[in-house]
């Protein structure tokens, strides 16, 4: 996500080999996605009967459109997907160093339609931190892990697959991603 | 001998019709929704039978005097492209660069974010869509 090219049909008068490749600042991305969240939680709050779970079901679904999307341009010129399991191996290894320029660091499944998905060292928890430190900063920096279960949700949706997907953090920059295939 | 693409059509995940282009003046846009929606069939049952790792499909059918050549991408949307049949050849490579010129044209539309994917009545209607479409149904495939 961070170097995705924005891809545009060349002018006429342009050669294909002119096109520059258009790429976006990461600390940009950064620092949208930071006030992402904030923004949402914070707008959230003031509407009536609104509670966490709205602002769970608002970024998950901004996830789940952009997930969408990015399959689509993802999976354009690769060859078609054999079973359910190529088809998370592909999150793992080629969305997630699209998005985070890393795989997955552990896979694990049940073989009943679970997969538990491990990131050691999840990119946007880099740079979060708290004075208290600990459990106190996994709580706050939950948030920012629902917008990535929607884009895994939105990537398995458009590759045929539904799914419900959850995430954990106990200590940053730790996180795990659990998915639930509906059989 | 040149072969001309006399209709671009495509349909969607849950096989809704998204879009239909009818470049010919020799058929009503009748029969061409009917050869499309004939095709989802052939489509289906080709994609999920034997397994091939390729999303171009090839000739699916022939009819009269037309030609159905299908593609379905890894989103399950699908692509037909009607040709009308003349004595030359048509080549594989050309129809698969045709098929890969409309799904990038699909892509593009597709990261609209105002286009709504799974919303059964959309239809594809932004202006660059068009005209790329436009584009890929005026070229000649074929130069023999």
């Amino acid at each position: 996500m961070y170097s995705q090219p924005t891809t545009s049909s060349p002018l006429p008068q342009q050669t294909p080999q002119q096109v520059q490749q258009e790429l976006v600042s990461e600390s940009c991305m950064d620092f949208f996605l930071m006030e992402m969240v904030d923004t949402i939680c914070r707008t959230t709050i003031t509407e009536p009967d609104a509670d966490i779970d709205a602002v769970f079901y608002k970024l998950e679904t901004l996830g789940f459109s952009v997930g969408q999307r990015l399959i689509e341009k993802l999976t354009k010129d690769r060859p078609r997907f054999v079973d359910t399991l190529d088809v998370v191996k592909f999150i793992c290894k080629d969305l997630w160093t699209i998005m985070f320029k890393k795989q997955i660091d552990n896979l694990k499944t049940n073989h009943r339609g679970v997969y538990v998905l491990q990131d050691n060292n999840f990119r946007w928890f880099m740079r979060l931190s708290t004075d208290v430190g600990g459990a106190d900063s996994a709580k706050k920096a939950t948030p920012f892990l629902w917008f990535p279960c929607g884009i895994i949700r939105g990537a398995l949706a458009n590759l045929g697959v539904t799914s419900v997907v959850v995430a954990e953090t106990s200590n940053l920059p730790q996180c795990t991603f659990q998915i639930k295939i509906a059989a | 001998m040149s072969t001309v693409i006399n209709c671009i059509a495509i349909i969607g995940k849950q096989n809704n019709p998204l879009f239909i282009k009818n470049f010919s003046n020799t058929h009503p846009d009748l029969k061409y929704h009917y050869i499309a929606h004939t095709s989802i069939d052939v489509i289906e049952e080709r994609g999920n039978g034997v397994r091939s790792l390729d999303q171009y499909l090839g000739l699916l059918y022939a009819m009269e005097d037309l030609a159905v050549y299908g593609y379905q991408s890894n989103t399950k949307v699908k692509f037909v492209v009607i040709v009308s049949v003349t004595d030359g050849v048509i080549r594989d490579a050309d129809m698969k660069s045709i098929f890969q010129q409309i799904h990038q044209a699909y892509a593009s539309h597709v990261c609209n974010p105002f286009f709504n994917q799974d919303s059964p009545s959309m239809t594809l209607s932004s202006p660059s869509f068009l005209k790329s479409i436009e584009a890929i149904g005026t070229t000649i495939p074929i130069s023999n």
